[in-house]
């Protein structure tokens, strides 16, 4: 399955004008989807902030609350804040829907967020050693890595990763930089200082903590404690559902992972092959998609991070064709099936042993 | 910070929007009430504006933000009507030059009448600030507009002006008819049409030049024109503070003749964390670069007016193409649509 260097070229060829056809046709229609989806986050947040007051009349009411807040999170941190962040509506020159400007509500501060997710994880995708969001430095997920006596518990650090999720995207960046533990890494440079890097942790997990558990629960007066139940809630709904989407797309079964020594000279075909074996994606609804900020389609978000996400799932069907052409393994299932691939995994590996992943190149 | 937006407004963007269409925080809604050619290019707008908005100085200009296929795009416009349009009515009037090649202007062609568009607050420092010395406006083309607007919106005459409007022919000259009354009208004022066709410039320099004592002057036209005419005031002996302009689009100077320095300059564009080489073209602006790279900046009316494609140089030297000013080579703040590379350039978008 090794690919020659003509193949590799007419491959970047092929997936480039995918791309291509897509960016032409962006305009009208993408922008009246996204500020539907947005108008969409807004409507939810606000009704399911009164609904969690209301609750004194019935509970049921307070539920309705907790899961259309659930709601609004879920869509601001996936098909809005985690799309717009890529660039993907940059060219609507919109005040809210931009890479610049956007804020999401998560503990993650976006700037910080950008330079990990934007550019390590999608520049590295599974580069063993380069691309932190392997196992993020928590869990073991291929023979790759030592076992260690910390890995046999792994199940319950996934669990307790899954509901604090939103905090572990925030730390990540100063996980990875060294920043309150563990020795400096010599070869990681950083555009920013550790103290703006703190600044930026503490700053934006502090408002969000003082919004959801003590803003919102204080102008609720005597509902306070339903209102402080309802955001935890409605944040562990998110953190597990984001976590469950992410883990999908890179840690199931079949999914690949590369040695940094492969990736230093690659060529845009060999860049794009390396997305898709790194990548895998699940079948679904629509409503399914938009959850996942059409991280379902996780193969074409690698390869084509910039467009806007509705396209994918269109695009998958290409992409799919192309794969096959190529004889390039495409990664999809439903996800259930996908989902406990990702679960067996993580068992799995907690054990000593096991299998290397397969090295792509 | 309940919203996570920058403003409380922006978080409420979506439903401000449901209520009031178009509505933009910063910005101030205008409804087309009519439009009309004055000339074969030159279309006149007349907009009912937002109570809100702030009024202008006459000689100012507005950056006018429409809604074109899902994105909001922008330019600058002088405000050619007088100032007691406004007063009386809150109605100002856009005299825009329609480029049927470019990419803004044919739409406003398009505007139904009470479509709504946003416009600015006034901006702009090009405005009579002496009206008791006697004056000289040289105008060119579409450089007419903010002139009329200065000259219609006089109320009290108390020293000679005279008006130098150069332009193809009177069948060319927007907002003549305006003019010619006010000339009728008001005995201080001279009118004297230029007709490029059969007049060479230095006719009119002559002119100038032969009435310029103690005089002061405001040009206003292509940058081309306005370099020659000031060239020739300042060579007879005007002195340069005696003389203020306003320049209409970005003139990108021609490369040098003799260009040794044939070294491709790159520059590193770092958006959402990743990083992007661009080859730069040193003849072009970095947001066309930029743009033909495939990167999409944020931006606004394209010749450094509205400040929308602001971003942080981190590293390099920039030349401002309307100034010809170097900048630093320190982290600062330039406009990617006014900016020359001179150096490798680190620039985050």
């Amino acid at each position: 399955m090794k690919l020659t260097t003509e193949q590799f070229t007419t491959l970047a060829h092929e997936l480039d004008s995918v791309k291509q056809q897509v960016q032409q046709q962006l305009g009208e229609a993408d922008a009246r989807y996204i500020r539907r989806v947005l108008l969409t986050q807004r409507l939810s947040a606000l009704s399911g902030r009164i609904l969690l007051v209301l609750g004194f009349i019935t509970p049921w009411l307070w539920l309705a609350g907790v899961l259309l807040l659930a709601l609004a999170k879920i869509l601001d941190n996936m098909e809005i804040g985690h799309n717009v962040l890529h660039g993907q509506y940059d060219w609507m020159n919109d005040p809210v829907l931009h890479s610049r400007r956007y804020e999401w509500d998560i503990a993650c501060d976006a700037g910080s967020w950008q330079r990990t997710h934007n550019f390590e994880h999608h520049t590295y995708t599974n580069i063993i050693g380069k691309d932190r969001d392997f196992g993020y430095g928590l869990l073991r997920l291929s023979n790759d890595f030592r076992w260690r006596l910390r890995n046999l518990w792994q199940g319950g650090t996934y669990l307790l990763l899954s509901m604090l999720f939103q905090w572990g995207v925030s730390y990540h960046e100063l996980a990875a930089q060294r920043v309150f533990f563990g020795k400096k890494k010599l070869e990681r440079h950083s555009q920013v200082s550790d103290s703006e890097l703190k600044k930026a942790f503490f700053g934006k997990g502090a408002r969000q903590l003082i919004k959801d558990y003590v803003f919102f629960p204080l102008i609720a007066g005597p509902m306070w404690l339903w209102v402080l139940t309802g955001n935890l809630l409605a944040n562990l709904l998110r953190n597990l559902w984001t976590s469950t989407v992410i883990f999908c797309g890179h840690f199931t079964k079949e999914v690949y992972v590369f040695s940094a020594a492969e990736c230093e000279t690659e060529s845009r075909g060999q860049w794009y092959y390396r997305q898709m074996l790194g990548s895998s994606n699940f079948t679904g609804p629509t409503w399914l998609h938009i959850l996942t900020g059409h991280l379902s389609c996780q193969i074409e978000h690698h390869l084509f991070p910039d467009i806007p996400a509705r396209h994918y799932p269109a695009m998958a069907k290409q992409v799919q064709a192309i794969a096959a052409k190529y004889g390039i393994p495409y990664n999809t299932g439903s996800f259930v099936r996908q989902y406990s691939t990702v679960f067996l995994r993580i068992m799995r590996y907690s054990l000593p042993g096991g299998e290397k992943a397969v090295k792509a190149l | 910070m309940l919203g996570n937006q920058s403003s409380l407004t922006l978080y409420f963007l979506p439903l401000l929007q449901c209520l009031a269409p178009g509505f933009l925080p910063g910005q101030y809604r205008a409804r087309l009430l009519y439009r009309q050619w004055q000339t074969a290019d030159m279309l006149k707008l007349n907009f009912s504006v937002s109570g809100r908005w702030p009024g202008f100085v006459p000689g100012q200009h507005v950056v006018l933000t429409l809604k074109h296929n899902g994105r909001y795009i922008s330019r600058p416009f002088s405000i050619c009507s007088p100032l007691s349009l406004w007063q009386s009515q809150r109605q100002l009037q856009l005299c825009c030059k329609i480029n049927r090649n470019g990419e803004f202007t044919p739409l406003l062609n398009q505007l139904k009448n009470g479509a709504v568009v946003n416009i600015s607050e006034a901006q702009g420092n090009f405005v009579w600030q002496q009206p008791a010395a006697a004056v000289v406006f040289v105008a060119a083309g579409s450089g007419i507009t903010p002139v009329a607007a200065m000259l219609l919106s006089q109320r009290h005459w108390m020293a000679p002006v005279s008006l130098f409007y150069r332009c193809r022919g009177a069948e060319n000259a927007a907002l003549l008819s305006d003019l010619q009354q006010l000339a009728t009208r008001q005995p201080l004022f001279t009118l004297t049409l230029s007709d490029s066709r059969t007049e060479p410039a230095e006719t009119l320099q002559q002119q100038l030049i032969a009435n310029s004592s103690n005089k002061q002057f405001y040009l206003c036209g292509p940058a081309a024109f306005m370099q020659q005419v000031r060239t020739a005031l300042t060579n007879s002996g005007v002195n340069a503070r005696q003389i203020q302009q306003e320049q209409f689009g970005l003139v990108i100077p021609a490369p040098a003749e003799h260009t040794t320095d044939t070294t491709q300059l790159t520059a590193s564009f770092i958006r959402a964390g990743i990083s992007t080489q661009v080859t730069l073209n040193p003849q072009q602006s970095l947001l066309q670069s930029a743009e033909q790279q495939g990167l999409r900046p944020r931006f606004g009316c394209r010749m450094g007016v509205c400040f929308q494609c602001v971003c942080d140089k981190v590293s390099g030297q920039v030349r401002d193409l309307r100034s010809g000013a170097l900048s630093g080579h320190g982290t600062e703040q330039i406009q990617l649509c006014v900016s020359q590379p001179v150096t490798e350039l680190v620039i985050k978008l």
